[in-house]
């Protein structure tokens, strides 16, 4: 079942807790090449800050730096930003992005992202050709201070309209996530971080098209097994499925 | 995929209310399972989990599962409800082997006493008992039925109360399965076992297979609520279980389970 080849667009580096970028990549290594996955997409670091201090961000970033440099053909990464700090953000893309080896931003729960910040960050993501993964929750009961909804990302793509998107876990209320970003064509959605829903991925390509749907496992909270299921296990020809699991990626990163 | 033969102990026929799953007739779930291999399941029907009358679900199941093998059904039980009794009975006379509790969904927890009388009176009938720790992710719930996973407080003191009733805990996740082993001090009960479709993280179910014993992993899917692909490549793919670990997992630790029981009292 399994197909070599696959580009997970969004993991964690928390394998090996407590141990140094070398032991997180030994740890992790030898489940994705059983799972077939060429190349992991990494952000934020081995604990998650929801507001980040510029210290937090310089560790995570270097965490994944190392990562990057020790395996530069089995990850890429995602500077972690926090928008509250804008001048340290903007000097972060600068130093992680612009100078490399990252290739993309991380936007998690910090600051909601329809805000003047982010999009000053996202003038610099849309010269620099840098996408933006972007938390994205509708929660039930409300979400927390500072977390994204799919329709406070759609009202920010809807302006950088230059800027590729990830809606990560495409709301995790998918049924009304798929629905609030259909818009906007510059926002894909992965598969990463939910429990592994029988329709989503259906839902996903009927309403956004194959071309908008990335996978991502959230590894290694969640597994690869149970996110890879949402594409091996979706009613979707193999030609959408190959676009999901490396094609659109492929575009995305301009491998 | 594999030679192993899989019994599926929590697969799902009916309706869920808040999505249409599909695959959720006994024909489809057969043949939506038969791609990954699996050719029997343990059933139980999702219309009950809020159906008032939880109760009237098992002559419905029954009647959906007739002259289908592969298909074991579960009953389900609201202890809370005046005369469960009556409904386990029901289920001993309709061929059940077992019942399965939403403590969440039916206003109790596993440190009541109720619990205890559950388990009493299906020892009496030789039936095991399943808790269904939660259904769907809570942070997607409808806004109006926002539940609660179960806790399994008093889980541990119930499973030594009633030595020879087989416990299932299924759609239980990493974490309260973890604090279930450190709070039984590496000697969790013998007639407790869990199913492992929602265990989670990088290499997740071998972690804790090790640490609850791999003699009361159960395989399950929690389809068609969840694509089935997801267990088989977690226990098949992303871990590396020798084959009797693989045997236990899929098929042995479930037939031994079943074997065990005998009215009366079984003998886990
Ligand atoms: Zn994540």
């Amino acid at each position: 079942m399994i197909e070599p080849g696959a580009i997970d667009c969004h993991i964690h580096p928390t394998a090996a807790q407590g141990g140094p970028p070398a032991a997180c990549a030994d740890e992790l290594l030898p489940f994705a090449d059983r799972m077939g996955i060429a190349l992991m997409g990494t952000s934020l670091g081995p604990t998650f800050w929801r507001r980040p201090t510029r210290e937090q961000i310089t560790a995570d970033n270097d965490f994944n730096a190392e990562l990057i440099a020790r395996h530069p053909d089995r990850f890429f990464g995602y500077a972690n930003l926090n928008p509250n700090d804008l001048r340290f953000s903007l000097d972060e893309i600068e130093r992680r992005v612009a100078d490399g080896p990252f290739v993309g931003l991380k936007l998690w729960v910090a600051m909601c992202c329809d805000h003047p910040n982010v999009d000053a960050i996202c003038e610099r993501a849309a010269e620099l050709g840098a996408p933006i993964l972007q938390h994205t929750f509708f929660r039930a009961g409300g979400n927390l201070p500072g977390e994204s909804s799919p329709d406070d990302l759609a009202a920010l793509a809807a302006r950088q309209r230059e800027v590729t998107f990830i809606a990560a876990h495409a709301g995790l209320n998918w049924e009304r996530g798929i629905r609030a970003v259909l818009g906007q064509p510059n926002i894909l959605v992965d598969t990463c971080g939910f429990d592994p829903e029988l329709g989503y991925t259906e839902m996903a390509v009927a309403w956004l098209g194959a071309e908008r749907v990335v996978y991502g496992s959230d590894a290694t909270g969640r597994s690869f097994a149970s996110q890879l299921a949402k594409v091996y296990g979706a009613d979707i020809d193999d030609d959408a499925k190959a676009l999901i699991l490396h094609g659109n990626m492929r575009r995305v990163l301009d491998l | 995929m594999t030679d192993t033969a899989i019994i599926d102990c929590n697969a799902n026929l009916g309706n869920w209310p808040f999505r249409r799953t599909g695959y959720n007739t006994p024909d489809a779930l057969l043949e939506r399972l038969a791609r990954v291999d699996i050719d029997r399941a343990w059933v139980t029907l999702l219309d009950a989990v809020m159906l008032k009358n939880v109760g009237a679900a098992n002559p419905w199941l029954a009647e959906m599962v007739a002259g289908y093998e592969q298909l074991m059904p579960v009953g389900s039980v609201n202890p809370t409800w005046p005369a469960w009794e009556r409904d386990l009975a029901e289920c001993v006379d309709l061929g059940f082997r077992g019942v399965r509790v939403n403590p969440n969904y039916h206003g109790w927890t596993l440190a009541d006493p109720i619990f205890g009388e559950l388990l009493a009176a299906a020892g009496e009938a030789g039936m095991f008992v399943e808790v269904a720790l939660h259904m769907t992710d809570e942070r997607h719930h409808h806004p109006l039925v926002m539940v609660p996973p179960v806790a399994v407080d008093g889980l541990l003191d119930a499973c030594a109360a009633h030595p020879n009733v087989a416990i299932v805990l299924a759609n239980v996740k990493n974490a309260p399965a973890s604090q279930l082993a450190r709070d039984a001090d590496g000697e969790l009960p013998g007639n407790l076992y869990f199913e492992l479709s929602h265990f989670e993280s990088v290499g997740g179910v071998q972690a804790l297979a090790g640490e609850l014993g791999v003699e009361r992993i159960l395989f399950g899917t929690h389809a068609p609520y969840y694509y089935p692909e997801s267990s088989v490549l977690k226990v098949f793919e992303e871990c590396d279980f020798s084959e009797p670990e693989l045997a236990a997992i899929t098929h042995q630790n479930a037939e031994r389970l079943l074997a065990s029981l005998q009215a009366g009292g079984s003998q886990p």
